[in-house]
């Protein structure tokens, strides 16, 4: 089990010999019981550190940001931004190598090992408690977690309240890092697939119903786009305006511009967006949910991104987020490559 | 007295062997249904993704893709990359519930008029008993 202490002492010694600019970890929040993200900038913020089933959040998401401000700076820091990564964590630092967003020594990697559990979900956890204030969450043992609340502790286990993707997560041990914390742990998934599978089970028309029910509650808030660590394009095509207005740019070049999808949250315009997002993410999405996580209307995004996860695995061999060396899915082809759909 | 719904069919055509295999099928005068709204594009490999969304969006009943053979392709692998991107969308249109004959994808190369001609026949005869395409189309 990756042990608290070990990885204070991690940050710690990185904090004190000044090697990163700050670390990017996890935090008690102040309401208590979940964690929270942190920058930590001082070697005595070390001991604000935390590591427990509540670290849901990819952090990658800040490394994108902090590369984007350390970009706009006149000054930059030159030293790596230290960032702890979970199994999934670490294969979104994979395609962001991939795709050159970042170099391997702009960031050094603080590898979590997830071991045989996981991480909770919020909502599954909220409702196993009904009601009861979390004071801690903490793993207990290989496959369940111990919950302190304010009425007492209570053992659940972990297959109960783990978050749908570490269920189906190949990976739970990180595949790149520079320091490793825990041990690195292999686990059978005897279902990587299984809930795009309860889709793809379905009739054309359920299939549509289900979605046209999902997306249609969906508000555009974009929650799903800020989240992601691989939605770093500087223009996007959900955007109204998708190019750089400057003080010369004339009306009519503005009028010209092909406008994609519309901002109203309509059906057709959703399933759009959602096309649109779930085709850029196909061979990039390494599952780490958080646009699932960050929907304010709980549509199972994971269920598209999984989708395609799913058919490069099938169609072309391609495991995404293990190799930094090999080119994206979408800009590589193999001979072999199945064209049964062609006429 | 209700008449016979006719497709809408977009067809981006690459502009090496499908774009001239269709104007071969025109000036050989091959007979084809009218339902098919030909563009242009370089190569398969350029057509994105959203294009395909789009052209739904904007009121398609059906899209077609064709390039050249593989191993033909005027800018040596450009519908490789078309072949791996466009097997993707196929995948997510039928995920999402559309019915999979609504996009087709082809190698008509630019001597193929027929095949060309063929391919239009068959899938204007595939879209016209699905009715019109209202799922991703926007105000239907």
């Amino acid at each position: 089990m990756a042990k608290i202490e070990d990885l204070t002492d991690v940050v710690k010694r990185l904090l004190a010999e000044g090697k990163v600019r700050s670390v990017i970890a996890y935090e008690t929040s102040l309401s208590g019981g979940k964690a929270r993200p942190v920058f930590l900038k001082k070697t005595e913020d070390a001991a604000r550190l935390t590591w427990d089933p509540t670290c849901v959040h990819n952090l990658v998401r800040f490394v994108v940001d902090e590369k984007r401000r350390q970009a706009g700076r006149k000054n930059p820091d030159p030293r790596p931004v230290g960032v702890v990564v979970k199994g999934c964590d670490s294969r979104a630092i994979v395609i962001l190598l991939q795709e050159k967003f970042i170099e391997r020594k702009d960031v050094t990697l603080i590898g979590v090992s997830c071991e045989k559990t996981g991480v909770v979900d919020d909502r599954k956890l909220a409702q196993k408690l009904a009601g009861r204030k979390i004071v801690k969450v903490e793993f207990d043992g290989a496959d369940s977690f111990l919950v302190s609340t304010d009425r007492g502790p209570v053992s659940i286990p972990a297959a109960e309240v783990l978050a749908d993707r570490c269920r189906e997560c190949p990976a739970p041990s990180p595949v790149i890092f520079d320091v490793l914390v825990g041990e690195k742990a292999e686990r059978a998934v005897p279902q990587p697939f299984g809930s795009v599978e309860r889709i793809e089970s379905l009739s054309q028309d359920e299939k549509w119903a289900f979605w046209e029910g999902q997306l249609g509650k969906c508000v555009r808030c974009y929650a799903c786009r800020s989240v992601c660590p691989m939605c770093y394009c500087d223009e996007c095509v959900a955007d109204t305006i998708n190019f750089a207005v400057t003080a010369e740019t004339t009306a009519e070049e503005k009028a010209r511009k092909i406008k994609w999808l519309e901002k109203s949250p309509t059906p057709s315009e959703n399933t759009f967006y959602h096309l649109v997002r779930a085709i850029h993410l196909a061979g990039r999405c390494i599952d780490c949910g958080e646009c699932e996580r960050g929907c304010p209307v709980n549509i199972p995004l994971r269920l598209l991104n999984k989708k395609m996860e799913k058919e490069a695995k099938l169609l072309f061999g391609y495991d995404v987020g293990f190799d930094p060396d090999k080119p994206a899915l979408i800009s590589c082809f193999r001979d072999e490559d199945p064209e049964d759909f062609i006429r | 007295m209700s008449e016979e719904f006719e497709p809408k069919i977009v067809a981006f055509l690459c502009k090496w062997c499908s774009s001239a295999g269709s104007d071969l099928a025109g000036v050989s005068r091959m007979e084809y249904p009218p339902n098919v709204i030909p563009i242009q594009v370089m190569c398969s490999g350029s057509v994105s993704p959203l294009y395909i969304f789009s052209a739904l969006n904007r009121g398609a009943d059906g899209v077609l893709v064709s390039g050249c053979h593989p191993g033909d392709c005027h800018y040596i692998k450009g519908n490789m990359y078309a072949r791996r991107k466009l097997a993707l969308v196929k995948k997510l249109l039928e995920h999402m519930g559309l019915e999979p004959e609504r996009f087709q994808m082809s190698w008509v190369s630019a001597a193929e008029g027929k095949k060309y001609t063929q391919i239009i026949k068959d899938l204007t005869k595939a879209l016209k008993p699905l009715g019109p395409q209202t799922k991703l189309r926007r105000n239907p």
